[in-house]
């Protein structure tokens, strides 16, 4: 081995022996509480082997939240994404009030989440909420709806409240992305007669690849595993319409009290998001001649 | 020789005189007022027993389910946990909340505990929790609402029915009832399950018994009932119901309580707060009921001096004179659950107590007659936490409410969950 690679290697093993620790070691507890029957944390089961997994497959209550975290990602990526690019588009131009609005849309994003569930739970009200007044006084609705009253209500309501939260977020990374594009590009196309639509698809989109990448792979992780606006909100429902995978294993661990089944359920989780990050990184990972 | 060794025995004695007995008090009373006055009465108890240490630690019912036998396996649980009867099999199959039926009983003949309280503690021979307060579902409405609408306020279903329909114009909701996938709604739909003579879940064999007319016909009723509560109630929890109320947004809820609410949101015209028992099902009169909460502690260390240490104080605070103070930490949300205890001035005395009286002595009353799911003539079995922490009924509901489905199917599927859910 050279000695660069010594060197290297000394650098980064700190780091890697504290991953190893915090993610691999879990991730084998987990795994072999998954081949017993422990019910209660603490307590002790009999070993099943991979009964745990087969039973795992032939249960709805498995395929319905898989498809909720599918329907919540593809939901979440196609708000978020239209709402950070309108927003970091709109800052990326020189208008009066630029700073004060790039500062007051990144509030969603530091509020405590508890704080943003109580917010739109109010709002959303029925009884007393601001959202129903208006639809009502504007004329789109007749009387008070209930937003989380039904599944697809509830999970559209969700999808939005949860883009309201990170889209300002993610537009600060496209913003960062947008100011690295070089300006004359702009005036250049500008000259040649190109119109907004032309030099987002021609110039802001093709440069901005490197920074989409990222956003898609960590934003699509961070979208499957929000639990906190879904649980406190929600909690899973109505009618487990708005269980995803996060809240099923909660749910399954310290509700139905199966540990054991939970720790099945985050194994499979687990490498299902290994599967997808791997397939992303590979077909999606902008080449170096792009 | 001697005088050294003498000196070293004294030294050793006084510093076994002196060892304090620390008392981990863990409860979910977090509102500040609350918090306060569970302190107070800590530091008078602290203060008049130097040997022993007893401090307070705020948990919530939202985690203390999954904490509670997390802190058990990591050796970190706390001598003494307030909890629900559902709560308790858990901790009790642990091996972690000990048997306390001698302790009950020696505070029974002092205080002389109500009967239902100690049915929901009490099974696998051995009583698992000391009784703390009880509380009882009642139904809330404004006298001046039923007056307005010339109707009397309800006695049976029937009447509910009349009522919430008369009661829904202008914006307001005849009734408020919850159809979320939580404990709320677990509390209300079985409190027309016992109306309807369908409280007990369980056979004496531990086969469930939760598909039967009786049941089918309280899910109906409410069924029926939701149609007049608020679009957004199948994400409510109590809360969100005592908020309709206190707004005038609600005509009628069931409600532990809404004297808090009322008497700081809503003007507080005591003489116009109506609050009677749930409505019985026609013909049914002989079951009225409702469900009701027996909160208690349970003391979760074997460790013989931090049992008596826990024993003192759990004693000092049922004592009249400080129990009235304790279960008054929300005064007219918590219910004396001794002969005693509701005799105790330092309950009556408080000043919304004295607002609220004839309130409360409804309350009081309703609550004597409360059952809970599990819970009922010594037919309980550990797997009831399964069905509990599940929100089972609940979920049971959100089928007919949310889904559709008839209350016969939604009550036959229902049955079939909570048979995969204990076994």
């Amino acid at each position: 081995m050279k000695k660069n690679n010594i060197e290297g290697w000394l650098f980064v093993s700190p780091l890697v022996i504290w991953i190893s620790l915090i993610i691999l070691v879990p991730i084998y507890i987990a795994f072999e509480l998954s081949l017993f029957n422990v019910k209660i944390i603490g307590t002790s089961g009999k070993f099943v082997g991979i009964d745990n997994y087969i039973k795992l497959f032939g249960k709805s209550k498995f395929l319905n939240a898989s498809l909720n975290s599918f329907y919540w990602i593809i939901g979440n990526a196609i708000c978020q994404t239209f709402f950070a690019f309108t927003i970091a588009l709109t800052i990326n131009y020189k208008f009066p009030g630029k700073k004060i609005m790039a500062n007051w849309i990144i509030l969603s994003f530091i509020i405590p989440t508890v704080v943003v569930v109580v917010i739109w739970k109010l709002m959303l009200s029925s009884s007393s909420g601001v959202i129903n007044s208006v639809l009502i006084d504007i004329g789109l609705l007749d009387e008070a709806t209930g937003f989380f009253s039904s599944p697809n209500k509830a999970f559209i309501s969700l999808v939005l409240i949860n883009s309201w939260r990170w889209s300002p977020f993610l537009a600060l990374i496209i913003l960062s992305g947008l100011n690295s594009i070089n300006r004359e590009m702009y005036d250049a196309s500008k000259v040649d007669g190109a119109n907004f639509v032309q030099q987002f698809l021609f110039i802001t989109f093709p440069n901005l690849k490197s920074v989409l990448f990222v956003l898609g792979l960590v934003g699509t992780l961070l979208s499957f595993n929000i639990f906190d606006i879904i649980w406190l909100i929600t909690k899973g429902g109505p009618s487990s319409a708005t269980t995803t995978l996060p809240l099923l294993i909660y749910e399954t661990a310290f509700t139905k009290f199966r540990i054991s089944q939970a720790a099945t359920l985050s194994i499979v989780t687990s490498f299902l998001l290994l599967l997808f990050s791997i397939i992303f990184i590979k077909s999606m990972a902008p080449k170096e001649d792009d | 020789m001697k005088k050294i060794l003498l000196f070293f025995i004294t030294i050793l004695f006084s510093l076994n005189a002196y060892a304090v007995t620390n008392v981990t008090f863990w409860h979910m009373e977090g509102v500040p007022h609350r918090v306060d006055r569970i302190q107070t009465l800590i530091d008078e108890f602290n203060s008049t027993n130097p040997d022993i240490n007893v401090t307070q630690e705020v948990q919530n019912w939202g985690e203390i389910y999954a904490k509670a036998p997390a802190s058990v396996a990591a050796g970190t649980a706390p001598e003494i946990l307030v909890g629900i009867p559902d709560f308790t099999p858990i901790l009790a199959d642990m091996g972690a909340a000990q048997p306390v039926e001698d302790f009950v009983a020696e505070l029974d003949s002092k205080y002389g505990f109500y009967q239902k309280a100690l049915d929901q503690y009490t099974y696998n021979g051995h009583t698992w929790a000391v009784p703390l307060w009880n509380m009882g579902l009642s139904l809330w409405y404004r006298k001046s609402d039923f007056e307005t609408a010339g109707i009397e306020p309800p006695k049976t279903w029937s009447d509910l029915k009349k009522a919430a329909k008369a009661l829904t114009k202008d914006g307001v909701y005849g009734i408020g009832l919850p159809g979320n996938k939580q404990l709320y709604t677990d509390q209300t739909i079985y409190s027309f399950m016992v109306n309807s003579g369908a409280e007990e879940i369980y056979n004496s064999d531990g086969t469930l018994r939760f598909d039967n007319p009786q049941t089918v016909a309280a899910y109906d009723v409410y069924k029926e009932l939701y149609q007049y509560s608020a679009p957004d109630a199948a994400n409510w929890t109590w809360g969100e119901a005592e908020a309709c109320f206190a707004s005038k947004g609600c005509a009628m809820i069931l409600q532990f309580t809404v004297i808090s609410t009322y008497d700081s949101q809503a003007g507080g015209d005591a003489s116009d707060l109506g609050v009677i028992q749930i409505p019985y099902a026609n013909g049914k009169a002989h079951r009225a009921g409702t469900v009701s909460y027996v909160n208690s502690a349970m003391i979760m260390t074997a460790d013989e001096a931090k049992m008596e240490a826990s024993k003192k104080f759990l004693s000092f605070l049922m004592e009249p004179g400080n129990y009235g103070r304790f279960i008054n930490m929300e005064p007219g949300l918590f219910l004396p659950i001794t002969e005693a205890g509701s005799k105790d001035s330092t309950y009556w005395d408080d000043p919304v107590v004295v607002k609220y009286k004839s309130q409360v002595e409804t309350m009081l009353d309703n609550s004597t007659r409360g059952s809970l799911f599990g819970f009922t003539n010594g037919n309980t079995f550990t797997s009831i936490s399964s069905i509990s922490a599940q929100n089972l009924l609940a979920q049971t509901l959100q089928l007919t409410l949310i889904d559709g489905k008839s209350a016969k199917d939604a009550v036959s599927e229902g049955m079939e969950i909570m048979t995969e859910a204990i076994e």
